[in-house]
């Protein structure tokens, strides 16, 4: 569905990806982990289009997708949660899922998502005229991924869904998360710091270090690599 | 009468004339509150472009005449209404080729969100339209003819001029019609969207900057009407811009950043407070008074009137 070819990134001369390759089939859950400036979020930024490649390729369903510009991506079906949550502060939460849905899909599929996203997340049905900059940090975070999913997107692409939050938020997140890509089977793309949750339940993942692809492979192996375990896992 | 029944009917002359220019000025910062109050770029040239949309209702109306066929007291309306779209035109222009580079996502992450790039550039644009306004129009102060300015209504013995009166409502009317928009319609979202955070919005499918250029035309345009409005009660030259982009800051902040509902609010009061400064203050006075009002409002309450605090740390 996804597919990145040796794709390199520079801010500037500073170079934030080197080669970096990566697959994601239909229906698959698959993770990026690494820690802080390894080029995670600098990876997604590209897919969505704030950022320029220096080389490489992506291909989104056989289309070239660096060809198509930013705001059509969205219109692929490609839902980008970014880091750091980014609602619509002024705006009320209905609001922010309804620009969710701001999409010909999303619009389409309104009726349906709507309750979806409702029922994954209640907190945001109590909260629905509040206005979202008032919301405590976790309810952002859902309120977020309920704009994505309000999207009725093919990719769902979730940049550290647990930055700052508490850690029986980031369980309830992470948890939902699962319920989505089970129940649907969508397709999810994760980059996270923390390796364990996001490695815990993928198909796939890959390990990112300084702009590198240093190790990837499909859940079992990875969670019973030595360096993984060790770097990664505490254990 | 005794003198206390005039002092009376002095207020409520006063109130309802403040009330009446109360209505225009609140549909004139409801403009520049898009620009200034939702999308946080500073404007340094929208006096001028409140200018341009007069001078778009002159000539309409008087100077060319092409709306004469629809008589004297519809074509001022008309010709008001007319000076929106084409301010709007001038804006998305400008915004198009030269505010664009100092605003919206490629400025986010620059020192002060690119607000002084954006005052230098908008200070200039200020400066080429007022004196090319000279240039073109002439330094003759010039009014748009219309037989309602010199005519009233009487409700008791307070008296209405008509010509404020028919700009209050359709002030009023557009500004409703400006809030529906922006709250109810899909696009007037993805405006506020884009405007609130140009990032995310870009993710979810928004053309930020076609975005930006649109709520750009927009905020000048309904200025624009406004200007269009009082020209028929006021003269006006190519230098009047000034004397209206402070009191429609005040306006703004008075009633709250991001709160277009406030802006309207912000404006109208600032009519009040001005002609309601008359019955205790010299004519000169008037702006004194908006500005005591105003420092008050800022410090008993710095979110405005009905600015709300979202951002949370």
């Amino acid at each position: 569905m996804l597919s990145i070819q040796s794709l390199d990134v520079a801010y500037g001369g500073l170079r934030a990806l080197s080669g970096v390759s990566l697959e994601v089939a239909r229906g698959q859950f698959v993770a990026v982990v690494g820690a802080n400036g390894a080029g995670k979020t600098t990876l997604f930024k590209t897919i969505s289009g704030t950022v320029a490649p220096v080389s490489g390729a992506i291909t989104y369903n056989g289309r070239d997708l660096l060809a198509v510009p930013p705001a059509e991506r969205a219109q692929l079906g490609i839902a980008h949660v970014p880091e750091g949550r980014q609602v619509f502060a002024s705006m009320t939460v209905m609001e922010n899922l309804e620009m969710g849905a701001y999409t010909r899909a999303g619009r389409e599929r309104w009726a349906q998502s709507l309750p979806m996203i409702l029922e994954l997340f209640p907190i945001l049905a109590e909260r629905r005229d509040q206005l979202a900059g008032t919301l405590s940090g976790g309810e952002q975070q859902m309120l977020a991924i309920g704009r994505g999913l309000a999207s009725a997107p093919a990719l769902l692409m979730l940049d550290e869904p647990s930055m700052g939050l508490a850690p029986a938020v980031v369980d309830l997140i992470f948890e939902r998360i699962h319920q989505v890509h089970r129940d649907q089977g969508l397709t999810i793309l994760l980059v996270e710091q923390r390796a364990a949750e996001a490695l815990e339940s993928c198909d796939h993942g890959y390990v990112l270090e300084t702009g590198r692809v240093v190790l990837q492979g499909p859940h079992d192996t990875l969670m019973s690599d030595p360096r993984v375990r060790r770097a990664y896992l505490g254990m | 009468m005794t003198d206390w029944q005039w002092f009376i009917i002095d207020i409520l002359q006063a109130f309802a004339a403040g009330l009446l220019v109360g209505g225009t000025y609140g549909l004139m910062c409801v403009g520049l509150g898009i620009i200034f109050g939702v999308m946080r770029v500073v404007n340094f040239a929208h006096g001028d472009f409140m200018m341009l949309g007069m001078y778009a209702a002159y000539y309409l109306v008087t100077g060319f005449g092409v709306l004469a066929f629809l008589g004297p007291y519809v074509a001022p309306i008309v010709g008001a209404l007319l000076a929106g779209p084409i301010v709007f035109a001038i804006g998305w222009v400008l915004h198009r080729f030269l505010i664009a580079n100092v605003t919206g996502a490629r400025v986010v992450s620059a020192e002060a969100e690119g607000h002084y790039a954006q005052i230098i550039l908008t200070l200039g644009i200020a400066l080429v339209l007022a004196n090319g306004g000279l240039i073109l129009f002439g330094s003759l102060p010039i009014s748009v003819q219309t037989p309602l300015s010199r005519e009233s209504w009487a409700i008791g013995e307070v008296l209405l001029n008509k010509a404020r009166t028919v700009s209050f409502f359709i002030a009023v009317a557009v500004a409703i019609l400006l809030y529906m928009f922006l709250t109810r319609t899909s696009l007037g979202k993805a405006l506020r969207a884009a405007a609130d955070n140009p990032i995310a919005a870009a993710y979810v499918g928004v053309d930020v900057d076609r975005a930006h250029r649109l709520a750009f035309g927009l905020g000048v345009g309904i200025t624009a009407i406004a200007g269009g409005l009082i020209a028929s009660s006021q003269s006006f030259q190519p230098y009047i811009g000034f004397d209206f982009v402070i009191v429609m800051y005040a306006g703004v902040v008075l009633g709250g950043m991001g709160s277009i509902l406030g802006a309207f609010w912000g404006g109208l009061t600032i009519g009040l407070v001005q002609q309601m400064s008359t019955l205790v203050l010299p004519y000169q006075l008037q702006n004194t008074a908006i500005f005591v009002v105003f420092l008050l409002i800022i410090f008993f309450r710095p979110q405005g009137m009905f600015g709300r605090v979202w951002e949370r740390t």
